[in-house]
């Protein structure tokens, strides 16, 4: 593989899989994805491809891995996945409330003050200036 | 695994998917190994395995007993059908003939 970038990504994947595929399979796939990557094939579909492959490799059930693990190995998945998500839902949240913030400080932002009328200004002092928001509730 | 005796009685590739018919098919007209395979499969039917599915696959057929490896070449692995392999494909080219005529006959009765 000509782009580095390409080959750490193709490595990263092939790490996923278990070590005995990788000491069965490791070398070839390498060498297969770089084939793939010089014939066109985008770097990106041979990694998700490698990743789907490695998610099967760990959930199939193997003589030497019983079915509980493989249960519990789902579970990690399932919980990995919903605390991303979680994580993601907060950050849009918080994301979105600060974003809403800001759009009422510039909401409550005062016109252009200015002296308010019928109000006499008193000797030797500057006039009063009270600020009117565009809202009628006070900010 | 299937019998040795290459009588297969029952269809056992129906339920390894598609990848691993496909993979059998190539094979079937001598040792392939990974990217041979990927580029024989693309020609023949025009569907781009997956490096990813390719490997399952050939680790579920190999379990299963209907393809073998064969001493690695430099780093690529080659892989041949074995005889019951062979007789699992005939039975499962047979099923999917039969499935064929008979929808092709039921369109013509339907006029379709």
């Amino acid at each position: 593989m000509n782009d580095p970038r390409t080959a750490r990504l193709i490595e990263i994947v092939l790490r996923c899989y278990p070590a005995r595929w990788r000491r069965r399979h490791g070398d070839e796939a390498g060498e297969l994805a770089a084939l793939l990557v010089r014939d066109g094939t985008p770097a990106g579909s041979i990694a998700l491809s490698y990743l789907a492959g490695a998610a099967r490799e760990w959930l199939a059930p193997r003589p030497g891995r019983p079915l509980t693990m493989v249960a519990c190995a789902l579970l990690v998945a399932v919980c990995s996945l919903g605390v991303s998500a979680g994580l993601l839902g907060s950050a849009g949240a918080a994301r979105a409330a600060s974003t809403s913030e800001q759009r009422e400080r510039v909401h409550c932002r005062p016109v252009s003050p200015g002296p308010v009328p019928d109000v006499i200004p008193a000797l030797n002092r500057p006039p009063l200036i009270i600020g009117k928001a565009r809202h009628g509730r006070s900010c | 695994m299937i019998r040795r005796d290459g009588r297969a009685g029952q269809d056992v590739l129906r339920r390894v998917g598609e990848a691993s018919v496909l993979i059998l098919i190539s094979l079937a007209d001598g040792p392939k190994h990974g990217y041979v395979l990927i580029q024989d499969i693309k020609e023949l039917v025009g569907v781009e395995l997956g490096p990813g599915t390719l490997y399952g696959a050939l680790d579920r057929l190999e379990r299963l007993g209907l393809i073998e490896p064969l001493p690695a070449d430099d780093r690529r692995h080659p892989y041949r059908i074995t005889a019951p392999g062979a007789a699992a494909l005939r039975v499962h080219l047979d099923s999917l003939e039969r499935v064929s005529a008979a929808g092709r006959l039921r369109l013509q009765l339907g006029g379709i």
